[in-house]
């Protein structure tokens, strides 16, 4: 290597640091939270707190949004992301100059439905550069994850090949897990016969984070889900909470949607095995907050 | 081939006939407007097999009473201008040598054929279905052609990632058209598929013989329209060969077996008066009066005290010989959502599969045994190969007799299918004690008709495990299956739907 190179390096990734501080893992986690009832505004914001969507999107890059689009349910019963919320994250993704845009989910429910019902697909259409299609079987792929619970699973390719990956749950009441969150939320872009990893989501879902990893997390708490879930069904259930959330760490994420639900960080297993895993920070101390 | 007016009117009911048949599918709406029920709800066969056997009728017929009153009047002009399948084997048949036409089907076998099938369902076996034209094609469509257009043009598509990868997104905007509007949404392989494809060849295999050979010589349902065309006002003259010409014997389709037009099997195509030498055909308006007068011209052995005893016995006969069922089946005999009790859904269902086409999670599938003969292709729900989807009424929507009900959906969520029932042997947190509950997740009662009770045992290691085991409100339970569907063991489910429940529920 030349001196001339080296330099070029070096001041490289001086400047990276700058931009992505927590490519440094000593950086502490921040997890920025907006309040209020425009859906959009409140999204945006907390987006902007982190250092604003072209802090994660590069002009000509490819973007997956993942919402959580699981349910044939209306967006009242907090079963799936707001629409808003997602067509926020679509705009400032396009607005940071993305080639693409996909946003997709493989749901439990006839994903036609879903998509329909959910609002979501009828909010983007439209939107330049935006596509919103069900998920191609061939598409899958074979992948080697060697965790300590998932060895080999398919996954989808845009999710993998995407350039930025941007999972957005929303936060719900889920019987095995406790909750469902961003950890879980990943679990959408798994093939197979999910059902499997039931028997000790804990470790599947660490596995999957770890082999794929998403650059933000937002979380969708405008309404939350208290019981019943991941479905729900009844506005009895629901929430109305008119916040969001977003980290880079999804685990810190996760652990701070945790206290909407009057729970601890350390009640919900999926996001203590992250933890440990070394996959992000669930201490709520150790996590620096910003209200945007 | 000439264009006439009766072939432009076939071509375009049979355009009409194959977009309503791929409109019979979820498109976004929770209704569907356009079915191609209209095809069996205008059907005269459909609509006297339904009175016969349940003895009642239902507004939903009054297409087919208006189509016998047209009938009646104009004859039998739904064969020539109107059946996609008669316009099928128009299409094809110039294309198949004959050979003599086939003896046995002579003579009064279609009133045979006919008449049995409707003194069956005077005995409450209306299978009249599984010989009704309209419900072959849909059949032959729904089970097997369709199905097979889908796995062709998409392994194809799919051919293309594997060589190009992701590139093929550049693709997509001309694969988009075929997906959104012209393909299945999912991959589905029905039972019963050759069964259905054997009934349509054959219908295109008997053309072999002659022209028209199954319209003329056996469909029921052209037949019944033959009977009410022979009291129609219309009269073609001459009604017999010319002694100078006899070119109408090879340009007719249908009518000229003998020198003497058989008014019953005239399908109105009127390509012998357009290409008649002479002018001399013509379909005048006759009147009422012209009825008593045709009688010596046209009639036919046609029904008669023999053929019409005889089928009363055979049609007896058909309605008590098939009936062994095994209770075993029975037990997982899960009938759409609505369908309150067996012997009614026998009396209404028409067998035509638009249910089955319809259906949004490829839940409901042509049925060969559990309900013994007579309940073959009528629908029946295989939980693990698809569930009723909670918020989707659309079977109900599209049934062309009500033999599924229409219900709204708040009704539909509350009809019971079956009810869920847990096997301990397989179920893993009982099993193996293991947590899953991958039921509990998916099951769309609000108040959750699956629900769990959290234990803490030691595992089959001696480690002290938190265990949610499953239990079914049966209560709640509406059997839609979808736990049935998700459970993730391999092969058999630790949860499967049942018959039962439904006796009580819906007594």
């Amino acid at each position: 290597m030349k001196r001339r190179d080296f330099l070029k390096v070096a001041v490289g990734s001086c400047l990276l640091g700058g931009i992505y501080p927590e490519a440094f893992a000593q950086a502490q986690s921040v997890v920025a939270l907006a309040e209020g009832q425009d859906y959009g505004a409140i999204t945006r914001n907390v987006v902007s707190a982190l250092g604003g969507m072209q802090r994660f999107v590069k002009p000509g890059n490819t973007v997956v949004v993942k919402p959580n689009i699981g349910w044939d349910r209306k967006p009242e019963y907090a079963a799936n992301t707001h629409p808003l919320v997602v067509k926020a994250i679509v705009e400032e993704c396009v607005k940071a100059g993305a080639k693409r845009v996909k946003v997709f989910d493989i749901p439990c429910n006839d994903p036609r439905r879903c998509y329909e019902n959910s609002g979501i697909q009828a909010i983007l259409k439209g939107l330049k550069n935006v596509e919103m299609k069900h998920v191609e079987r061939e598409r899958f792929k074979n992948i080697k994850i060697n965790g300590s619970f998932l060895k080999e699973w398919e996954l989808y390719d845009e999710a993998l090949s995407a350039d930025v990956l941007i999972n957005v749950p929303i936060a719900k009441h889920h019987g095995l897990t406790r909750l469902t969150l961003g950890l879980k939320n990943m679990m959408g872009i798994m093939g197979g016969n999910r059902g499997y990893i039931h028997r000790n989501m804990e470790d599947a879902l660490a596995d999957l984070n770890q082999t794929v990893r998403s650059r933000l997390t937002i979380i969708d708490a405008t309404r939350i889900l208290l019981d019943h879930g991941p479905q729900g069904g009844s506005l009895k259930d629901v929430k109305v909470l008119n916040r969001v959330i977003a980290s880079t760490d999804i685990v810190a994420a996760d652990a701070y949607a945790t206290t909407f639900f009057g729970l601890n960080p350390q009640d919900i297993s999926t996001t203590v095995s992250a933890h440990k895993r070394g996959l992000g920070e669930m201490n709520l101390s150790k996590i620096k907050l910003i209200k945007a | 081939m000439k264009i006439t007016s009766s072939r432009i009117s076939q071509l375009i009911f049979l355009a009409i006939f194959i977009i309503l048949f791929a409109n019979t599918e979820y498109r976004g709406k929770d209704e569907i407007s356009a079915a191609i029920n209209s095809f069996f709800r205008a059907n005269p066969l459909v609509t006297i097999s339904y009175i016969f056997a349940a003895k009642a009728a239902t507004i939903l017929l009054i297409p087919g009473f208006m189509m016998i009153l047209a009938s009646a009047i104009l004859g039998r002009f739904f064969c020539g201008w109107i059946c996609p399948l008669g316009t099928i084997i128009d299409l094809i048949t110039g294309t198949i040598r004959k050979s003599a036409p086939l003896k046995f089907l002579k003579g009064r076998f279609k009133y045979y054929l006919l008449f049995t099938l409707l003194a069956a369902a005077l005995f409450n076996v209306n299978i009249a279905g599984v010989f009704d034209p309209i419900a072959i094609l849909v059949r032959a469509l729904t089970f097997f052609l369709y199905p097979l257009l889908g796995y062709t043009v998409r392994n194809g598509w799919a051919g293309l990632y594997s060589a190009l990868g992701e590139k093929r997104d550049y693709l997509d905007p001309l694969f988009a058209f075929l997906r959104d509007y012209v393909l299945p949404f999912r991959e589905t392989f029905y039972p019963l598929a050759f069964l259905s494809l054997i009934f349509f060849m054959g219908i295109l295999f008997l053309e072999r013989y002659e022209k028209r050979n199954w319209c003329k010589n056996l469909c029921p349902l052209g037949t019944l329209l033959g009977i009410l065309g022979g009291l129609s006002l219309f009269k073609r003259i001459p009604g017999k060969l010319c002694a100078d010409c006899g070119k109408c014997k090879d340009i007719c389709p249908t009518g000229f077996d003998t020198d003497t037009l058989q008014k019953s099997d005239c399908i109105l195509c009127m390509d012998c008066e357009l290409q008649c030498a002479f002018k001399r055909v013509a379909f005048p308006f006759k009147g009422v009066s012209s009825i008593k007068r045709d009688k010596g011209g046209s009639a036919q052995p046609v029904m008669g005290r023999r053929v019409f005893l005889g089928s009363i016995v055979s049609g007896f006969f058909l309605s008590r010989v098939f009936a062994f069922q095994s209770p075993v089946q029975h037990e997982r005999l899960l009938r759409p959502p609505g369908v309150k009790d067996e012997k009614d859904f026998l009396k209404k269902c028409v067998r035509c599969g638009e249910c089955m086409k319809v259906c949004l999670r490829s839940a409901l599938y042509p049925d060969y045994f559990k309900a013994g003969l007579y309940g073959v292709f009528m629908p029946v729900i295989i939980p693990r190969l698809g569930y009723c989807e909670y918020n989707c009424n659309l079977c109900g929507q599209v049934c062309p007799t009500g033999a599924i009900p229409n219900l709204s959906l708040e009704k539909k969520k509350k009809s019971v299918i079956g009810t869920a029932v847990l096997d301990k042997n397989h179920c893993l947190p009982y099993a193996k004690k293991i947590n899953c509950i991958v039921c509990e997740e998916h099951c769309p009662i609000p108040e959750k008709a699956i629900r769990f009770e959290v234990v803490e045992e030691k595992d089959h290691n001696g480690k002290l495990v938190v265990l949610k085991r499953p239990y079914i409100v049966e209560q709640l339970c509406n059997g839609c299956g979808i736990c049935e569907n998700k459970c993730p063991l391999e092969g058999k489910s630790a949860i499967e739907v049942f018959a039962q429940g439904k006796r009580a529920t819906n007594a």
